[in-house]
């Protein structure tokens, strides 16, 4: 109906204050929704694309479904196979550049490409631009893109080192390509001869290229490929960088989190905003209802009001989430451009976000004004002729309140069944029924912050509690908007301090050696790149070592999923560091290691698969299907996020053809001069500039500043958990303040000082944060027990913390909302006119 | 004929002890294009009548017929379209919607019927223009005078052509001045416009521009008189005389 239209207009206009603090919640939930929504994809799309480019000509692409190495011999049979022009095999491996490298500097990580000369260029698109290509005579020799040249200096001539698994290998550079396709890493392209000796894998490739003879079937050649390589070789060409993507994914789910929480605290101020609306214009829809709109055209009335708002706030929402998405997209294109030779476009709008943003945004809008809206129905004509008399309302709150209890105490049962879906339910249960008993707390709460204020100021203190009591339900609609914030904070500072905990607990058991020697990247499967096992061998050779330790890595797959496999020495390994077991006898277990196809699994490996101490597991491995016996549960502190099996270094070597140590740990004899033994071991690691030596204790202390580092971006996006929060309370404020114009006009009228009337709304604004923050640090312990509790059951082993810094984190941020709401509402309140504020209606 | 009619019209407000009987077996009838004001102290039960003969309340027993019609027999929806189609209100505090325009708040009830906008606008112009408003109709409430905002509240209740106008104590809020114009106008709508009002005021002067007036005393009828023409301005003094008397 029009006429409600222009009316809806009529009344947000007249209010433009109130109006734009309802609208901001919304706009703020959908930009960061929506922003979040376009800007990754374009990042996804981009990074896809150019790893798409990087198959260039190859028609057939062969690799392992582990993309793990496997024999050159493999290849002969694919190019016996009717229909196909020509193969080649490569190695394609990651290398990280350690530290001490000079090149490191520039570039951190390159993909190091082992290829025959002869036949790649017919099969692959490598256009040179200056120098030669690899040619059938070179030993080692490489060539590299432009961008690299450049970064690095590198021109015809000069020489590459790279880390090798015999220390260091030095390639002469021949030509230059004119591009990097591939995005992350620069591509060296050498000998693949050279490529196996520096990576530790003789006669092993992990990709076999092919194009087909002109007219031949694509299907049909890679169907007949796929049959004679056998089982565990897939056809697609092998995603690179799936970490990344992985990552994004993570972000992308996490702001989407973030904007929805927001959308519902937006939810929340709607509720208030409009429920106030409909108490104030009791009188007009009276009156509406009397010369005769019906009980239909009054909800319809508010709504159209609220979702009037939900329009302009998802409108504003969708520009600033767009600009959003441009802004954080020019900050990070000049490092994709340089780093991953991406360019990145503009945002992508895609229509399914479109309709996702706009739902939640009119959605968030239409949830907070329904209930408003249908007691806006309820209002009778008469009520127009009369005056307001509050009634029923404390009846309905009281039984809602009963029922606020039975679901909390329904949720404390739930507590100690330990089940995560239980679980889950519980916390639902707990966060209703706290939303639900919230405005019955509100006045013994206000009352019992009351005195604790008013004894230190007197008169002020006691009328602000008495007007928050006054409205319990708008004091707690609001305390629920900051519980969310709140909650969010303390119970994510809960989850980093148990996990700083659990980690810390897995330093300590699984890798406390006296001297640990780390490869480049401390993820194991990162692009490392390994030793021989001459490299061990002579550290054990040092006089004053007790002990050597190593640990290896391959890849296998089980089903459809990638697997990491890690080589362990059953019988030393035990002895000089350890796994965390939470299932199987640990003796037993490294046992069946030494003696038979045995695994152990890591705590998320058995929560993922659901695997128990005796399952049997075919693994998928370079030489085909392997069954292997579960006999024990246990984690480490380097692979405890993922997906992890242990087994011996022998079942390692004749299955996986992995024979590279990744990780040295060592001890030294007690008796033994420590710096002497250190010194030695020094030398020898020197020549293997891949590996760094370090301290136990140096080593922990990096690993618990880099954890502390990369948690301080967590406290800043806590912070912004709160920013939902205030505009709740600042809006909550802003009524009060607005309702009791006259009241104010009168407690001036009588004699209060403008400083007095400035304490009162400010005092409000400490009890309701006091109240949120009561609220959110009991809804955010329960979160954060719930979050450990979660980590429990999918793997990640760890004891559950008391968060004490999220509380004071969360008192504080609750303290500064209190001061900082009351700002703009006490200002106004303290400048009102006496004598239009006694007028105002 | 008679266009209101209220048979044993009882209202009791709560239960029990503390009921409290605002109306009590009220018989009368309002004849069409009559002119009736219901005259007594204030808590006599004037405003109760008005209400139930609006549809606005339910009476605890008895009937309410417009034009034959038993208002109880008719749904909430049902009484709302008969306010909008048949009834005209005017209240003691305008009550008009301070963010709407004058012409806008005529406007509104047939808004509400689901007249086409310019036809509701123009007959809003016509009746705010025949009540003298001609020059106020972009005004808001806020910037008209207290006589200004009730003849717009008048224009909003004669808009929709209702057989039935109910003024609930129209001139309470208003200066003598313009109250006795109020009245005045309240005497064209029937005898002019041809429309059957009822009033409710407990002021003399204002009744006294009735045909008839009904006196009304904790609940009940007592006593009434039948007002003629010329004889109209000298019967304030003796209404007055006879209210002091109820």
């Amino acid at each position: 109906m029009r006429v409600f239209f222009a009316l809806a207009l009529r009344y947000l206009r007249g209010r433009k204050l109130r109006t734009v603090l309802t609208t901001l919640a919304i706009v703020f939930g959908v930009a960061v929704l929506f922003g979040m929504n376009s800007l990754l994809p374009t990042l996804l799309r981009a990074f896809r694309q150019s790893m798409l480019a990087a198959t260039g000509k190859a028609e057939l692409v062969f690799s392992s479904v582990t993309e793990g190495p496997f024999p050159a011999e493999r290849l002969e049979a694919v190019k016996r196979i009717d229909g196909v022009a020509e193969v080649a095999g490569s190695l394609w491996h990651n290398v990280v550049l350690p530290a001490s490298f000079p090149e490191a500097s520039a570039v951190n990580a390159l993909t190091l490409v082992g290829v025959e000369p002869e036949v790649v260029q017919r099969i692959r698109q490598l256009p040179v631009r200056e120098g030669r290509f690899l040619s059938p005579q070179d030993r080692y020799a490489a060539v590299v893109p432009r961008s690299l040249s450049e970064k690095l200096g590198l021109t015809i001539g000069s020489t590459l080192t790279l880390p090798s698994a015999a220390g260091t290998a030095d390639f002469r550079i021949v030509g230059i390509l004119e591009l990097s396709p591939l995005p992350g890493t620069e591509e060296v392209y050498v000998p693949l001869a050279a490529a196996q000796k520096v990576l530790d894998l003789p006669g092993q490739i992990t990709l076999i290229e092919g194009v087909l003879k002109p007219g031949a079937d694509r299907a049909r050649v890679e169907e007949a490929a796929l049959s004679v390589l056998g089982k565990g070789f897939q056809a697609q060409p092998p995603e690179m960088g799936g970490e990344l993507l992985a990552s994004l994914r993570l972000g992308e789910i996490a702001f989407a989190l973030f904007g929805v929480m927001a959308l519902a605290i937006g939810a929340f101020i709607i509720l208030n905003t409009f429920r106030t609306v409909v108490v104030e214009r009791r009188h007009d829809l009276g009156m509406l209802r009397a010369i005769g709109a019906s009980r239909r055209a009054v909800a319809g009335l508010i709504l159209t009001e609220s979702l009037l708002q939900g329009a302009l706030g998802t409108g504003l929402g969708l520009l600033g989430g767009y600009g959003l998405a441009w802004l954080m997209l020019a900050l990070v294109a000049p490092t994709m451009r340089q780093f991953m030779h991406i360019e990145s476009g503009s945002p992508v709008v895609t229509l399914p976000n479109l309709i996702t943003a706009v739902v939640l945004g009119m959605g968030a809008t239409l949830a907070g004004g329904l209930l408003p809206a249908i007691s806006a129905a309820r209002v009778a004509p008469l009520e127009a002729l009369r005056p307001v008399i509050a009634g029923a309302y404390e009846r309905a709150a009281r039984r809602r309140g009963v029922i606020g209890a039975v679901l909390l105490a329904l949720a404390f049962l739930s507590l100690p069944a330990g089940q995560f879906p239980l679980a889950a339910l519980g916390t639902l249960l707990f966060v209703v029924g706290l939303v639900l008993v919230a405005p019955v707390l509100v006045a013994p709460l206000a009352r019992l912050f009351g005195r604790i204020f008013s004894a230190l100021l007197g008169r002020e203190g006691r009328l602000a509690e008495r007007n928050l009591a006054r409205q319990p339900n708008r004091a707690a609609v609001t305390a629920s908007a900051i519980m969310i914030g709140l909650a969010m904070i303390v119970a994510l500072a809960g989850m980093i301090s148990s996990i700083y905990d659990g980690f810390m607990g897995y330093i300590d058991r699984s890798l406390h050696t006296d001297l640990l020697i780390m490869p480049s990247s401390l993820v194991l499967g990162g692009g490392n790149v390994g030793a021989g096992a001459e490299f061990a061998q002579a550290i054990r050779e040092v006089p004053g070592v007790a002990g050597v330790t190593t640990l290896r890595l391959g890849t296998a797959a089980l089903g459809n999923n990638r697997l990491q496999v890690v080589g362990i020495d059953p019988e030393t390994y035990p002895r000089l560091s350890g796994l965390v077991f939470s299932s199987g006898e640990p003796e037993e277990a490294f046992a069946a290691l030494a003696r038979e196809r045995a695994l152990i699994v890591n705590g998320i490996f058995s929560a993922q698969h659901r695997v128990r101490v005796g399952s049997i597991l075919t693994l998928l491995t370079p030489e085909g299907e392997r069954a292997y016996r579960v006999v024990g549960v246990g984690s480490d502190y380097l692979n405890a996020k993922l997906a992890t099996v242990y087994l011996s270094q022998a079942n390692l070597q004749q299955d996986f053809h992995q024979t590279s140590d990744l990780l040295v740990l060592i001890d030294v004899e007690d008796r033994a001069d420590g710096s002497a033994v250190r010194e030695q071991i020094e030398e020898i690691v020197r020549r293997y500039p891949a590996f760094t030596l370090l301290d136990w204790g140096v080593f922990r202390a990096s690993q618990e500043q880099a954890f502390r580092r990369s948690v301080s971006l967590l406290w800043v996006i806590m912070l912004m958990f709160a920013l939902p929060s205030l505009l709740a309370m600042v809006n909550t404020l802003t009524i009060n303040v607005m309702e009791r114009t006259r009241e104010i006009g009168v407690l001036r009228a009588v004699g209060s000082t403008r400083r007095q009337v400035r304490r009162i709304i400010r005092l409000e604004s400490l009890l309701l944060s006091a109240l949120g923050t009561g609220f959110g640090i009991l809804a955010g312990l329960w979160l954060s027990y719930f979050l450990v509790t979660g980590m429990n059951v999918s793997g990640f082993r760890t004891p559950y913390y008391f968060p004490y810094a999220g509380l004071l984190v969360a008192i504080a941020v609750g303290l500064l909302l209190g001061v900082t709401a009351a700002v703009l509402p006490a200002r106004r309140a303290a400048r009102l006119d006496i004598v239009s504020a006694l007028r105002y209606e | 004929m008679a266009l209101v009619q209220t048979e044993d019209l009882t209202k009791v407000y709560g239960k029990g002890d503390t009921a409290v009987v605002a109306l009590e077996r009220v018989t009368m009838s309002v004849e069409k294009g009559e002119f009736v004001a219901v005259m007594g102290p204030s808590g006599c039960g004037k405003s109760t009548l008005l209400h139930l003969i609006a549809g606005l309340d339910r009476p605890t027993e008895g009937r309410v017929l417009l034009d034959g019609e038993d208002l109880n027999r008719l749904s909430d929806d049902a009484l709302t379209a008969l306010r909008r189609r048949r009834i005209g209100l005017v209240f003691q505090f305008f009550n008009l919607i301070p963010v709407l325009t004058a012409l806008e708040n005529v406007a509104l009830p047939l808004l509400l019927d689901g007249v086409r906008p310019q036809d509701a606008r123009r007959q809003a112009v016509e009746w705010l223009t025949r009540l003298g408003l001609a020059d106020r109709l972009h005004y808001r409430p806020d910037q008209l005078s207290g006589g200004q905002q009730q003849r717009v509240a008048i224009a909003r209740a004669l808009v929709a052509e209702p057989d039935l106008v109910l003024a609930d104590e129209p001139t309470g809020n208003l200066d003598s001045r313009a109250g006795d114009e109020i009245a005045a106008l309240l005497r064209r709508i029937a005898s002019d416009w041809g429309r059957t009002v009822l009033l409710v005021s407990h002021d003399p002067r204002i009744a006294a521009h009735a045909d008839r007036i009904l006196f009304l005393k904790d609940g009940r009828i007592v006593d009434q008189a039948r007002l003629s023409g010329a004889a109209r301005q000298g019967e304030a003094e003796a209404l007055h005389e006879r209210m002091q008397a109820l």
